[in-house]
């Protein structure tokens, strides 16, 4: 499992660099079309919004992975190391149960029905279901990264009771 | 009480005292306050569409611009030369460190947008220096975490343009003007502030800066000043958009760090630009699902009722002000200031509104009191990290955070109380 997370880890972080330079580049051009070509291009924002959704939800699987969501841990702090450790399970069983029915299940749904009714951006014809797609995908990289914490949690608390 | 709100409230707590990270408390409070008024597949749909088109904003994008731009400033170089900077001025003052750490805080605020980027930018030089210099360590991160959210309101400020997307019709550009004079005024109360505490401790000062040597350290310093003239000079000239301003200021900074100072290396490109994915990432999740709160809430009315109560509770305008800032105040100890702007907005802004408050005073008062809020525990963003640079704990630093809240509270009040102090500049500006 800790090879597959690896390579995870290394695709995710490339698509997200290079999608955050396109949204600078994608920026820059229209401040350019604007600016000096005086023909401001209609597609760049419509682009950069895409952008911008892709990037902030695939972004926020990541964000797990690196443990940079905050949550409050006014009372899980006074548990002791092992009991830290089994609820975790406890945290992450509430985020793959959000990531299952929001993500997945709701944002699979929303693609199926804006893609049923061929619903489609304004500038770029783009069909919204492809875009609403990230969703799923987030969804799933979510939940499998709960599961490797929690696979991770387990094999420490099996060490501790070893040790 | 509806079954939806009682769903919504017990969800919600829950959740938080779980320890579930906040975006997903709010995201999953959202879908089963949904789920109890509607059919499950609707509910489940709704949410999903809501959080993602709450993100598909071209006044959102300003935000991850920000964020880089504020990466490779703090990286940069630039900290340094605005620190140098301030040194020169008021170095020599008993507890000139101190002021060197407030002033380059709202410097830096006032040039990247990021409460934490200027706490770290700015405290990892120093606080150490602090240390070295004699001051306790908790004094220092409480000044540099205090003085660093100041940046929330001194524009640009990525806080300002959420409540610009909060309100509906507030512009970035008069936010951003309104927000200088009750940043700088707050940054003066805590100036004050420290100056106490270094008179009480008898912190003496460094040795005085020659004339030369103060113009040699404002022209190193001039280039990144010159940011704020560019950016803020083109969004409040009405000649940028603040995205737009945003894209420039990404590529200054860049031009800045990479070219002219020489101090960030293209190989280091990656990593900045994966830290800005995270960061804006960690935000925009909270925007997504607040949005769809704040949906979920306009739904079920919930905003009109609570307005109406509050407004039946008394007609005394000073009291109604009064309790929205204590409830706000409490907030802000738990929630991040994104997701309070984007689900108390609704909710106060019609209230304040009714009293003959401008929005644009409304939205300054509100993110005031929420600077507050991120530098106090639970959820302190801006204070976990001047923590973790001084090396000390929440527990040692708070007595020395008093004075500050002090200062921020007295600050709150008169921007409250005075609405001049916000209104005036953007009059001036004609907006």
């Amino acid at each position: 499992m800790d090879a597959i997370v690896k390579v995870v880890d290394k695709v995710l972080a490339w698509t997200l660099i290079v999608f955050v330079s396109g949204i600078v580049i994608d920026v820059t051009w229209q401040v350019f079309t604007r600016f000096i070509m005086d023909d401001p291009s209609s597609m760049t924002e419509e682009i950069a919004n895409f952008l911008l959704i892709w990037t902030s939800l695939l972004g926020s699987a990541y964000a797990l992975r690196v443990k940079a969501h905050l949550g409050i841990d006014i009372l899980t702090s006074k548990f002791n190391e092992k009991k830290q450790l089994k609820w975790e399970f406890v945290i992450y069983t509430f985020v793959i149960f959000f990531a299952a029915l929001v993500l997945v299940w709701g944002g699979s749904r929303l693609v199926g029905i804006t893609l049923k009714l061929n619903q489609v951006s304004a500038a770029l014809q783009l069909k919204m279901g492809y875009v609403y797609m990230i969703l799923p995908i987030t969804g799933l990289l979510i939940i499998f990264y709960s599961i490797f914490f929690m696979v991770e949690a387990s094999r420490k608390l099996k060490g501790q009771v070893a040790a | 009480m509806s079954d939806a709100v009682f769903t919504l409230i017990i969800c919600f707590v829950i959740l938080m005292a779980a320890n579930v990270p906040i975006s997903v408390c709010i995201g999953l409070s959202t879908v089963m306050t949904m789920i109890v008024s509607m059919p499950i597949e609707p509910a489940i749909t709704q949410t999903a569409q809501k959080i993602a088109t709450g993100l598909d904003s071209f006044a959102l994008l300003a935000i991850p611009l920000f964020v880089l731009s504020g990466h490779i400033m703090g990286q940069g170089g630039i900290a340094k030369r605005l620190i140098d900077m301030a040194k020169g001025f008021v170095g020599n003052l008993p507890g000139g460190l101190a002021f060197v750490n407030i002033i380059s805080c709202m410097l830096f605020g006032a040039i990247s947008g990021s409460a934490v980027a200027a706490t770290s930018a700015i405290g990892s030089f120093m606080i150490p220096e602090m240390n070295k210099a004699g001051y306790d360590k908790n004094f220092s991160a409480a000044a540099n975490a205090t003085a660093a959210t100041t940046g929330l309101l001194i524009p640009p400020s990525n806080v300002l343009i959420v409540y610009s997307l909060a309100s509906g019709n507030v512009s970035v550009a008069a936010l951003f003007v309104a927000g200088y004079m009750p940043g700088m005024l707050t940054g003066g109360l805590l100036i004050l502030s420290a100056g106490i505490l270094a008179f009480i401790h008898n912190y003496r000062g460094g040795e005085s800066i020659s004339m030369k040597e103060k113009v040699k350290r404002t022209g190193d310093a001039f280039l990144s000043l010159m940011l704020i003239v560019v950016v803020i000079g083109g969004i409040i000239g009405g000649i940028f958009t603040a995205t737009e301003a945003a894209v420039v200021a990404v590529l200054y900074s860049l031009i800045l760090a990479v070219v002219i100072y020489k101090e960030v290396k293209i190989s280091e490109l990656p990593e900045i630009l994966l830290q800005t994915a995270i960061t804006n990432s960690v935000v925009m999740l909270l925007v997504g699902c607040s949005m769809a709160l704040s949906w979920v809430m306009a739904y079920e009315n919930i905003p009109q009722d609570l307005s109406q109560t509050m407004l039946s509770l008394s007609d005394n305008p000073i009291v109604i002000l009064l309790v929205i800032n204590i409830i706000l105040l409490a907030v802000g100890t738990f929630m991040d200031a994104t997701p309070a702007i984007l689900i108390f907005t609704p909710i106060f802004l019609p209230v304040a509104m009714k009293l003959g408050m401008d929005p644009l005073h409304f939205g300054i008062v509100m993110i005031l009191n929420l600077c507050i809020g991120i530098c106090t525990p639970p959820v302190g963003t801006v204070l976990f990290v001047g923590c973790a640079i001084a090396d000390t704990k929440i527990t040692h630093i708070t007595k020395w955070l008093l004075p500050f809240f002090a200062a921020m509270i007295i600050g709150l009040l008169l921007v409250t109380f005075v609405p001049e102090i916000t209104m005036w500049l953007p009059r001036v500006f004609g907006f």
